[in-house]
């Protein structure tokens, strides 16, 4: 049976879960990773039942004494939701609103249990013995976690097949559907940029270089913080949160040169100022002008001392960087390989600026290596290549669903039977997915 | 990508007072500069081209102001660029004059009266809030013609500063002018 069924792709990010089919285009489901539990918002603990917190830690931590869904607990455990309802549920009384995952990596497991178990039967609806699953870690997850990952995946829900890959590599994977990708390599480096925090990941044949990786405290929660100062500067008439964000995702876009982009609204202000429709609580509609932060705001990964006065290094200067600390030998493929992946790389121009600013420093050093040497040897110049696609903002996902509808996919999962023989430990390697060698 | 440079960085023969450039101007107003030729009939204030042997430092302090108001940090890499920082702290005192719904008069009459005010601190003074990277004059013939500059300066600001806020037809101050009124260049005053 497990033979014919489609895996089930799952990428739970920290702020939002994508679930889906491995084949299909885009996920069947998004929505925030949030369970809300009868009882008021805990702490970090396993609590939200009301009972003492066992179940934070896997079973062969406590001693068995911990549980997974099985047996253990009564009605009132059912008594939750996942996603959407989950914040329409914690709005009102009685349920408190939790997030499983923190920065990337899971925190409180029995949440997080019940929350994959929502999303397999009442969203997905599958029987998990009869598919394969593709999960997704952060780098540098520990490998205590895929264990803990395994034993509720093969053992509270007995699932068919499980393999879980770095998101950094899906999302190099999910840049083959671009036309600038020849070779379908898993060398890159991938510039991840969510809601929270923006990654700088290389990855060479599809191992992470784990020392390399840098983070920017700025994404895309900053962005929208931007917006709404400046709507605040003007004396908007609505400046919530809510039509910043708006305002953001439906007007910003990244300008080759600010000078000259504030000069351009001067001369065809009809063309470039826009008016957005903000609708108030109780019905009413204002109309917000739109103005400066449309080029502004996204301007703050590449000059982030406009907006922050502690973090002040340009997103082009981190990815140099994290290229030049990387091993000499795949600088040259990562430099030629750089991927966007996630809602906030979606700025029209966001890709270009990117280019023509790494492109400037690299020119600006070696044009300083060639004078050191006196100008006796001419370098060859070097290829630096952004890579804008269609699938960013749910690159991971994609590129899991596009590994995981490969014929061998499932010859790559660890299934029930090897986990059964040989433990959790099982899934602390795995063979590397879409690598030389397969097709 | 810091903040932006003057162009006039590598003008020749620039005319120093203390480490303060005297650059030519384009202006009717008396006093020490030497004057530009004035704009052609077919080109405005608004797009005189960088190139072009009318621009001054003024059109590029009212080009970069709303650029550089954002940035607390500068690196002074010559005198022009002093030119420069005087001009945007005399834009931003001269906007936050201007109150949202003032008539074109109004304003001009509380802009003017800062700008035509001869009460005002030049490098050396007490009062003036960049000592720190200007030089003072070295007598007062110097100090009298550096006051006699600024305020050239601070005249024909004024005066192109009011053309742009109240570009609108309307008859209203601009109010996406008005937005970068509590901004502060390098997080100081005049």
């Amino acid at each position: 049976m497990a033979n014919h069924t489609p895996a089930v792709v799952m990428d739970n990010g920290t702020g939002y879960s994508k679930l889906g089919f491995a084949g299909n285009d885009s996920p069947s489901f998004v929505f925030p990773t949030a369970i809300a539990t009868k009882g008021p918002t805990g702490g970090a603990g396993g609590s939200g039942s009301g009972r003492p917190a066992v179940a934070n830690k896997p079973t062969f931590l406590t001693g068995g004494a911990g549980g997974h869904l099985s047996g253990k607990r009564g009605t009132e455990d059912l008594d939750f939701f996942i996603g959407d309802e989950a914040l329409t549920a914690a709005s009102g009384p009685g349920y408190g609103l939790h997030y499983p995952i923190r920065h990337g990596q899971i925190e409180n497991w029995d949440h997080m249990e019940r929350f994959w178990s929502n999303s397999m039967f009442k969203y997905l609806r599958v029987e998990p013995e009869d598919h394969h699953f593709l999960l997704t870690e952060p780098p540098l997850n520990p490998p205590e976690n895929r264990e803990n990952t395994a034993e509720i995946m093969f053992e509270s829900f007995n699932c068919a097949g499980l393999y879980i890959a770095v998101q950094a590599v899906l999302a190099l994977a999910a840049s083959w559907t671009s036309s600038k990708v020849q070779d379908r390599s898993l060398t890159g480096t991938v510039i991840d940029s969510g809601e929270g925090v923006t990654h700088v990941i290389p990855v060479a044949e599809g191992y992470v270089i784990g020392s390399s990786i840098k983070s920017i405290p700025i994404a895309g929660r900053d962005i929208t913080y931007f917006v709404q100062s400046m709507l605040r500067d003007r004396g908007e008439p609505d400046s919530s949160l809510k039509t910043a964000e708006r305002i953001k995702e439906e007007h910003c876009y990244v300008s080759p040169d600010i000078v000259k982009e504030f000069a351009r609204f001067d001369r065809e202000p009809a063309d470039r100022f826009k008016a957005f429709d903000a609708r108030q609580p109780g019905g009413r509609t204002v109309t917000v002008d739109v103005g400066y932060e449309r080029f502004l705001a996204p301007e703050i990964f590449f000059n982030p001392e406009i907006y922050s006065s502690d973090f002040l290094t340009p997103l082009p200067n981190i990815v140099d960087t994290t290229i030049q600390t990387s091993p000499i030998d795949v600088r040259r493929g990562l430099y030629k390989n750089i991927v966007l992946s996630g809602g906030s790389t979606l700025y029209k121009d966001f890709g270009r600026r990117l280019q023509r600013d790494i492109r400037h420093l690299v020119d600006e050093r070696i044009k300083l290596s060639e004078a050191k040497a006196g100008n006796a040897a001419k370098s060859g110049g070097l290829d630096v290549q952004v890579i804008t696609h269609k699938r960013q903002r749910h690159g991971p996902w994609f590129g899991g669903s596009l590994l995981g509808q490969t014929p061998e996919f499932k010859s790559y999962c660890h299934t029930k039977a090897e986990y059964e023989e040989i433990g959790p430990s099982i899934v602390r390697r795995f063979a590397l997915l879409g690598g030389p060698g397969s097709s | 990508m810091p903040a932006y440079h003057s162009i006039f960085l590598d003008e020749p023969n620039q005319q120093l007072i203390g480490n303060f450039a005297l650059l030519p101007l384009r202006t009717r107003t008396r006093g020490p500069a030497q004057t530009l030729p004035a704009l052609p009939a077919d080109i405005s204030e608004l797009d005189v081209d960088p190139s072009s042997e009318s621009y001054d430092p003024l059109d590029e302090v009212l080009s970069l102001f709303r650029a550089n108001t954002f940035f607390r940090n500068f690196e002074i890499k010559g005198p022009a660029d002093r030119v420069l920082i005087y001009g945007i702290l005399f834009v931003s005192e001269a906007l936050s004059k201007i109150r949202p719904g003032m008539s074109r008069r109004e304003a001009e009459k509380s802009v003017f009266n800062v700008s035509l005010d001869t009460n005002f601190a030049i490098p050396g003074d007490a009062g003036f809030p960049l000592n720190q990277a200007y030089e003072p004059p070295r007598d007062r013939n110097e100090a009298e013609a550096l006051r006699q500059y600024i305020m050239q300066m601070r005249q024909e600001l004024a005066v192109r500063l009011l053309n742009r806020v109240y570009a609108d037809p309307s008859g209203q101050p601009s109010k996406w002018w008005l937005s970068f009124q509590k901004r502060k260049f390098m997080g100081k005053q005049l």
